[in-house]
């Protein structure tokens, strides 16, 4: 049993804690392992672990320690890490979730993945999702679900439901995800914790495998706000590897501390209406307005008129960009292969039919007939002009405010095979999409539990392009007003969900 | 719900996606994507006369050049280390137009 409480410590924490020499970064390991050992039992949040390089680079953390060198070490020496398992790292299999590449072995690591060891993160496993990322439940994996730490007979919320839920359980301090159309923020609703999608462009995908080009984008997990902001820091940064990477020079704890005197907060009078949302979730947001009011921000008004259309845009866009990306999975070069057919075409339809799951080929085949000749100009054509609007539309926001305050999902979490319908599935998306359809950053802060469903209740912040720091900032203030993110009573300090 | 697309044509689109689909998965296959393309709905009634199409999110960003410099790859021992299924360096796949020796 670890002298010192692992599930409680933050970045700064930890960093103080090498510095006192409370303890080493190889104890941080070994608490984590041992903490994962106990709660993943429960939560299935892992789908690999891999204690050899976690213990390798802690080594390396406490060799630089003791040289006195900690000073020289990253933003996130000694914070064990994970990883959403659609991002490679050299020495794990990278599964996407699917029986496709249940077998795949990363060649290469990823951009993202390599920015948070080369900060002197501590690489703890790859974690579960919806199959490539199709979902927002996590339960389309082909390995499993994964059970949401606040109640384990509920859905994490997805498709980055094991990064969530891996650091609401008190597993990882910190986690990435990715987030196509609110597969950052929804879990981190679900599950109560915080969780930034950067805007596009912010974080280099080279080594993620894509999923919609034009709308993924990566971004952390973590308990508290600053800590988000330290994995931020770590992560931005042009990469010549992805072309969409621009360049960064924010530190995005700089006005962590600034509160938001003086700072417009945008309030959209068509989400606080919208058909769906929970009476719950409503006044939870509607009382962060409050207290933002309250601690001296001016609150205005600003409209998004089609942000009703971004659900349509993006189950257009999404799929056929999709579509696009997993035809590289031939069963030739990597992936599942179903062996023993005469002829190619033959072994290419038996091999995808196999490796992909149900929700995996119905986006393949809507994009398939949505690139259709004469379907095209139906559909995609005019996804991307309604994409002008809703982009034009959150431009026009933005000359008004400085920030935008939207619920994050329209509900708290749900339960296990409670949505079976794929158009109600993806209904848990809109409040998140038309932020990847018009590229802004957006992410998710906790605003305690509901108080019908006593479960995790977060509002979305929402900020113009390449200004993270403005979200970050409200996030802070919100943080203060309700404390940060709890850990859930069956995974509070000592406990493992008995 | 409007049928947008037969069971016949989910066939034809399931050849050209190289998704096979088994007779009995067909009629679901059908109802799943009829329900997705009606939600569509909304995308088909908007009044787009001159609006320009966005296919990049950030719109007014220019394109990135580099100089073109030779750098390491992957080996081919690498680049083969996933394949299901290899030969002398090479991918090994079944005849291309059928009816050879698999």
């Amino acid at each position: 049993m670890a002298s010192f409480d692992y599930s409680a410590l933050t970045v700064d924490g930890i960093r103080a804690g090498l510095a006192a020499g409370d303890f080493s970064a190889r104890e941080i390991a070994e608490a984590a392992l041992a903490r994962i050992e106990a709660a993943d039992a429960k939560v299935n949040a892992f789908l690999q672990l891999i204690p050899d390089a976690a213990l390798a680079a802690a080594d390396a953390v406490d060799a630089a320690v003791a040289a006195g060198k900690l000073n020289e070490l990253g933003p996130l020496a000694g914070v064990p890490v994970g990883f959403k398992d659609n991002m490679n790292l050299l020495g794990t299999r990278t599964t996407c979730g699917s029986h496709m590449l249940e077998n795949y072995e990363s060649m290469y690591t990823a951009t993202c993945v390599q920015r948070l060891l080369d900060a002197g993160g501590l690489p703890m496993g790859k974690l579960n999702m919806d199959e490539f990322a199709f979902g927002s439940s996590t339960e389309t994996s082909a390995f499993g679900t994964t059970k949401n730490p606040w109640d384990l007979e509920r859905v994490p919320g997805g498709s980055s439901g094991g990064s969530a839920a891996a650091v609401a359980a008190g597993m990882l301090p910190i986690t990435l995800g990715s987030d196509t159309g609110g597969s950052i923020r929804q879990p981190a609703s679900f599950c109560g914790v915080v969780g930034v999608k950067p805007t596009y462009g912010l974080v280099s995908r080279y080594g993620v495998v894509a999923f919609g080009s034009s709308l993924d984008q990566v971004g952390p997990f973590a308990r508290t706000v600053r800590d988000a902001a330290l994995a931020m820091n770590a992560l931005v940064g042009h990469d010549p590897l992805d072309c969409t990477s621009q360049p960064c020079t924010t530190d995005f704890t700089a006005n962590l501390e600034q509160g938001v005197e003086g700072m417009r907060i945008g309030v959209v009078p068509e989400f606080m209406t919208a058909q769906g949302l929970e009476p719950e979730v409503g006044e939870a947001v509607l009382d962060a307005i409050q207290k933002l009011a309250s601690a001296g921000a001016e609150i205005v008004e600003v409209d998004l008129p089609n942000a009703a259309a971004a659900m349509s845009a993006y189950y257009v866009i999404g799929p056929s960009e999709a579509f696009s990306n997993l035809s590289r999975f031939d069963s030739v070069r990597y992936g599942l292969c179903d062996p023993g057919h005469a002829d190619l075409g033959s072994q290419y339809e038996a091999s995808r039919s196999r490796g992909f799951g149900p929700e995996a080929r119905r986006r393949i085949m809507l994009g398939s007939y949505l690139l259709s000749a004469g379907v095209y100009d139906t559909y995609y054509y005019p996804a991307q002009q309604v994409r002008t609007l809703i982009t034009d539309d959150y431009r026009m926001a933005f000359g008004e405010c400085d920030c935008i305050l939207a619920p994050a999902s329209p509900r708290t979490a749900f339960k296990f095979g409670e949505i079976t319908d794929p158009t109600t599935m993806h209904l848990s998306d809109i409040f998140t999409i038309s932020i990847n359809i018009a590229g802004n950053g957006g992410m998710s802060v906790p605003l305690g539990l509901g108080k019908d469903s006593k479960l995790p209740v977060s509002a979305q912040l929402i900020c113009p392009w390449f200004q993270d720091e403005n979200m970050l900032r409200v996030a802070a203030a919100l943080e203060r007003e309700y404390g940060a993110a709890e850990l859930p009573p069956a995974f509070a300090s000592g406990r493992a969900g008995e | 719900m409007s049928e947008h697309v037969t069971e016949q044509d989910v066939r034809r689109i399931a050849e050209y996606a190289r998704i096979g689909l088994t007779d009995d998965e067909l009629p679901q296959m059908t109802a799943d994507l009829n329900s997705i393309i009606d939600s569509l709905k909304p995308i088909t009634e908007y009044d787009l006369e001159g609006v320009e199409p966005t296919f990049h999110p950030i719109g007014d960003l220019s394109n990135v050049m580099r100089e073109d410099v030779e750098g390491t790859s992957f080996t081919q021992a690498e680049a083969l280390s996933n394949a299901p299924a290899k030969e002398n360096g090479s991918f090994l796949i079944p005849s291309i137009l059928g009816g050879g020796d698999a």
